[in-house]
């Protein structure tokens, strides 16, 4: 230290320490706000819950895909489920065959029930949460997934 | 001596914590401070009232406090209004307070909030958070929220309104009516067919506020609120408007602002449009001709009259000629007709109707020119041979003196801008035969300010002076072709007379 | 062999995290003498274009309150938040207006971040203009320092440029309408084309406007310009100059400051302080030789202290205040966003951003003369400054010349009094074209309240190089002038000027409509 400088200020004193440890606690704060804002807080584009009409329109047995909304809508005997048509390996959409669904990319196989039976799919074709809106249509959500088997009876 | 930089790091001290402050006042504010949020956790309560079986109890299970929104790529919407109607398609919310009710009447079964949002038919700021922003009457927005009566006039929008029940759009289909009955065509052109002196109303319903003046208008400054107030006095809201006071109730003014704001060419994909609507344009491409009593009473009236006799209008400052009037029937041929309701009078407030100008079709022409010439019932003027004057040779000189003193009092120099019909007007000069300038002039016109000026009993014009004055009006016809042009040009009035 | 391999290995593993820390940090501890405070500085990318020591009166607040500094952290908060905005901004006329909208309503942060971005951008164009008075009223563009009075300019311009491009971006009203006029000011040159009649051959005005929106009307050609303008172009020039600004500061010797005196500084007792004492043999390399007010042969640099921690508490310090002052402004005040964008419906009164309002004013009595001349007779006039006036004193000190202050306050009242005058005269009477209807648009251009300010200041300036018999008191009658009439004019034209640009006492009394 030069003996003609001022004298030195410790920057452990307490006002250094306040002064640059608020400093760095609101550019903490702030960057939190702003990395909040990269983080879409409402989708654009349709809402993923969809409104597939009265349940009365699907017969028993029946199979009704909905190409828009990468789905197919089933109804047994017993209730309605929903299969996704996003193959779960790496996102295409796949086609109906003769015995489930094949996926044009990557060659996956899926039996009608959405079951992996051959290629890279690391899991079954998801199930679409069934439900009823207030009015009493069915509604398919796209953003949850239920249980394989699950059925939703009306 | 001090430390420089004491003073730097109090100011640091200081600003960081304020900033800290104002940063995490700005993060609650945001987050829980939000109307939406209280109004979500409002509903939930409901829902958890009304959560009686299992389907409540499901919806209730669903519902998430978050942003919610109908987004309408075809319609280009983003409507956020659900964020707060969360009621809207649960039948079960008619007793509870808005915003959580159900949407009145049976409108969402046909008209789900997925498919069409809201603000295609509401109006209002769909993207908005807040109701105070939403309704945007307020706020810097076009289309404020319609009130509740004027909704209906969005129906159009995809629905001819014609073919809508009556009873769902009471408003629109007085208006529709009262848009017929009060004559508005002869001013105003719709869909392409009515005359030039108001502006047309084809997109009237798009205008925003900034194109109303509202200098007159206690507030709010709304577009309807303007067009009722408009209706039932015009010149109190335009100063120097020309439009004549409609004399209508108050009913009848927000019918006809309901039918206004339903003028508006808005762009929605075909998928949207209900059959009648596309009927309705196909319609338009393809017109049924109107009787010509229908053509009258719309496009004529509101200056004309019934017809049968002069009218002396205030803001035109001069006679409207009675087109139903005995003489004037008994005198002209159809084809004097036509060329006046086809070319109008260039110059003057009668605009051309031709179909590229007026928007009348040829046969609405001959039905209207056939309305005209079945009018007043009454004795007509004398039909006395008039070959004998015509053989005359006429002196426009002595024609001019006798026009000075007796004709151009009413008919203005040259025959043009007076108060009367103008005579020297190109397309009078070229409808107008011989004859039937003479027997106007002999016979003059009942029910008008236009003497006869060779009655039998006390002729004031002998042949000779009739032949001149003819010779001297036809000189009018001759020179006043291009100034014809010119003023018709500068008058702004795009209802072109070809002389 | 294997063995001591592996244990190198592991050795390494565990001290990996100092390592690592210690390969970042150059210095890697808080520095406990000189030499490590020197070596933060110039150890690190930020800091190094600080010189290590700096002159203790250049601390002082009150020398520059910190202007350029402001200036400097109000950029660098509108350069994140913008950045911030660019995720949901779409340069698209059918998307722009709905994105901020999003913005607004749903982005998370979004309202208050466009508000910082706004705010932070507007205190940048203030303060850009209160450092230039700074500058020019201490004295500190004199020599050495000319060329960085230049570059200062530029950025000034630029800072300009960013906040008119960024004006469009919204696709607003206020927008569209504000573009419109500017667009049309880059047109006017052809007011005296037209008016000598050779447009047809020599079209200057159509070439800046077509450069300018890529087509005759603001559409998405002038969008998309304009955004790659304001997000690329102008920052990457600004950054750039503003980096040239920053090293020539340093190597003009820092800040400019007054001489010491002789006997040293009172607060350190009158003591001279130097830093070291060379020693008779001792040779200087290319850091000695730094170009300065007195390279410091033979004795080192007097009453300076390090730049570490002083001069960065100052900066930090100073930066944090701008950045808590966009924020309380952002947070009680939104950013504009008027209706959609809509050429059919004139904005009235279409006002541009209020540092522009001056320049509108003279604008609304000739667009070439307003627009275009008189702001190329201000830039160059403000260029020629240092360059005119190359008589040494008065650096680093307010109004240290002789006389200055009394000649400032002189030329204040008399620009004052010029402006309101004529303002007054113009509102009450009219110019020439209400007096003579047919007048040729030549005496409109040449002869208009606008070039008689012009002319008005610059004769003052010549009365007082004459009576003064002193450039620089010149300089300061016309850079006063100059300032008091942009303040006046800008003042006028916002609270003044209303629909149909009419006078107005107070926006109040504006009509509805």
């Amino acid at each position: 230290m030069s003996r003609l400088d001022p004298p030195r200020v410790s920057r452990r004193s307490f006002l250094s320490l306040a002064s640059l440890g608020s400093f760095f606690v609101a550019m903490g704060t702030a960057a939190v706000g702003m990395l909040r804002l990269p983080n879409p807080a409402v989708l654009p584009g349709p809402v993923r819950r969809f409104k597939l009409g009265p349940p009365e329109q699907f017969s028993a047995g029946s199979e009704t895909p909905f190409a828009d909304q990468n789905l197919v809508l089933f109804r047994d005997d017993e209730g309605f489920y929903a299969i996704s048509s996003t193959c779960t390996h790496l996102g295409c959409t796949v086609a109906r065959s003769k015995d489930g669904f094949a996926c044009p990319c990557h060659g996956s196989r899926f039996n009608s029930k959405g079951s992996v039976v051959g290629g890279p799919a690391p899991r079954p074709l998801p199930w679409l949460e069934v439900s009823r809106a207030a009015n009493g249509d069915l509604i398919v959500n796209a953003d949850n997934e239920v249980p394989e088997g699950t059925l939703y009876r009306v | 001596m001090k430390d420089p930089s004491r003073i730097y790091r109090w100011l640091l001290l200081v600003a960081s914590v304020v900033t800290i402050v104002y940063l995490v006042g700005a993060a609650v504010r945001e987050n829980y401070l939000a109307q939406w949020r209280t109004v979500q956790q409002e509903y939930r309560n409901i829902l958890r009232e009304k959560a009686t079986d299992d389907r409540g109890r499901e919806l209730l299970a669903k519902f998430r406090v978050e942003m919610k929104q109908a987004s309408i790529p075809a319609l280009g919407t983003v409507d956020r209004c659900v964020t707060c109607h969360n009621g809207v398609d649960d039948p079960r919310m008619t007793d509870v307070p808005q915003p959580h009710r159900t949407h009145p009447g049976h409108i969402l079964d046909k008209h789900p909030v997925d498919r069409f949002g809201c603000t295609v038919c509401h109006h209002g700021q769909g993207a908005a958070m807040s109701f105070n922003e939403a309704k945007a009457e307020d706020v810097f927005w076009d289309y404020p929220l319609l009130p509740p009566e004027m909704t209906e006039s969005t129906c159009v929008t995809c629905h001819d309104a014609e073919k809508l029940p009556p009873d769902q759009i009471p408003l629109l289909t007085a208006g529709m009516k009262l848009y017929r009955e009060k004559s508005c065509g002869s001013c105003h052109k719709l869909g392409g067919r009515g005359g030039v002196l108001g502006p047309a109303l084809d997109n009237e319903g798009a205008k925003t506020k900034h194109q109303l003046i509202m200098t007159n208008l206690k507030p709010p400054h709304t577009t309807w609120a303007w067009q009722d107030a408009h209706f039932r006095d015009p010149g109190g809201v335009v100063p120097d408007s020309l439009m004549r006071n409609p004399t209508v109730t108050r009913q009848e003014a927000l019918a006809l602002t309901a039918y206004m704001l339903s003028q508006w060419k808005r762009d929605v994909p075909e998928s949207y449009l209900a059959a009648d609507k596309i009927e309705q344009k196909y319609r338009a491409l393809h017109p049924v001709p109107l009787a010509g009593e229908q053509v009258y009473r719309q496009y004529c009236t509101a200056c004309h009259g019934n017809g049968t006799y002069t009218r002396w209008d205030k803001e035109f400052n001069r006679f409207i000629p009675a087109i139903r009037g005995v003489s004037l029937i008994s005198t002209a041929t159809p084809e004097y007709f036509q060329s006046n309701i086809e070319q109008g009078r260039p110059g003057t407030q009668m605009p051309a109707w031709a179909l590229h100008a007026g928007g009348l079709l040829p046969q609405e022409i001959k039905g209207v020119i056939e309305y005209l010439r079945s009018g007043a019932s009454g004795p007509g003027a004398p039909a006395t041979p008039t070959t004998a004057v015509l053989t005359l040779q006429g002196d426009a000189s002595n024609g001019l003196s006798l026009f000075l003193r007796n004709c151009a009092g009413c008919h203005g120099m040259n025959g043009r801008s007076g108060m009367a019909p103008e005579i020297g007007n190109p397309v009078f000069q070229q409808a107008a035969t011989d004859e039937f300038i003479l027997r106007t002039i002999r016979n003059g016109r009942i029910g008008t300010a236009m003497p006869a000026f060779q009655r039998t009993e006390a002729p004031a014009f002998s042949d000779q002076d009739i032949a001149d004055l003819l010779a001297y009006l036809r000189t009018l016809g001759e020179a006043k072709g291009q100034k014809a042009i010119a003023l018709n040009a500068t008058s702004g009035t795009p209802a072109g007379g070809k002389p | 062999m294997a063995e001591t391999a592996t244990k190198e290995f592991l050795h390494n593993l565990r001290a990996l995290p100092q390592t690592v820390k210690d390969s970042c940090f150059r210095l890697g501890k808080e520095p406990e003498s000189e030499r490590e405070e020197s070596q933060a500085t110039f150890h690190n990318l930020f800091l190094h274009i600080h010189s290590v020591r700096v002159h203790v009166r250049t601390l002082k607040p009150t020398l520059t309150f910190g202007l350029g500094l402001v200036a400097t952290a109000s950029f660098l908060i509108t350069l994140i938040t913008g950045v911030l905005l660019m995720v949901y901004y779409k340069p698209s006329t059918d998307l722009a207006y709905q994105s901020i909208k999003d913005i607004h309503f749903t982005v998370s942060t979004g309202r208050f971040i466009r508000n910082i971005h706004r705010w932070s951008a507007q205190l940048m164009v203030l303060v850009v203009l209160l450092h230039m008075a700074r500058v020019f009223f201490t004295a500190s563009y004199k020599k050495p320092r000319e060329f960085n009075w230049l570059v200062g300019l530029g950025l000034l311009v630029i800072t300009l440029a960013l906040s008119f491009t960024g004006y469009l971006l919204p696709w607003d009203q206020l927008a569209y309408w504000a573009i419109t006029i500017g667009s049309n000011i880059a047109n006017s040159p052809r007011e005296l084309t037209d008016a000598i009649g050779i447009t047809k051959f020599f079209d200057p005005g159509g070439f800046q406007k077509r450069l300018l929106l890529g087509a005759n009307y603001v559409g998405q050609d002038a969008l998309i310009r304009f955004y790659v303008l304001h997000v690329f172009v102008l920052p990457l020039v600004l950054v750039t100059l503003l980096g040239v600004h920053f090293w020539r500061i340093r190597k003009d010797g820092g800040l400019a400051k007054p001489e010491d005196p002789p006997g040293g500084l009172a607060e350190w007792g009158g003591e001279k302080r130097p830093v070291f004492q060379p020693l008779a043999t001792k040779t200087y390399g290319l850091m000695a030789l730094v170009k300065g007010n007195r390279p410091p042969v033979n004795r080192g640099p007097e009453n300076t202290v390090m730049s570490w921690p002083h001069l960065f508490w100052a900066e930090l310090s100073v930066f944090m205040v701008t950045v808590a002052v966009t924020l309380i402004l952002a947070f009680y005040s939104d950013a504009p966003l008027k209706e959609l964008a809509n050429a059919a419906i004139p904005e009235n009164p279409a006002k541009a951003p209020w540092y522009f309002l001056g320049l509108q004013e003279l604008v609304s009595y000739s667009a070439f003369m307003g627009g275009m001349l008189i702001p190329m007779i201000v830039l160059v006039g403000l260029a020629l400054i240092p360059f005119l006036d190359r008589r040494p004193g008065g650096e680093g000190t307010w109004f240290g010349t002789s006389h200055e202050r009394s000649v400032f306050w002189q030329s204040l009242f008399f620009a004052c009094a010029v402006t309101v005058g004529m303002l007054a005269f113009t509102v009450n009477y009219g110019w020439l074209r209400n007096w003579f209807p047919n007048i040729h648009q030549l005496w409109i251009i040449a002869i208009n309240p606008g070039s008689l300010f012009v002319l008005i200041f610059a004769a003052w300036s010549l009365f007082i190089l004459k009576r003064k018999d002193s450039v620089r008191l010149a300089a300061v009658s016309l850079f006063t002038c100059f300032l008091i009439g942009f303040t006046l004019l800008t003042y006028f034209a916002t609270v003044h000027r209303g629909p149909n640009w009419h006078f107005y006492w107070w926006p109040s009394q504006w009509p509805v409509h």
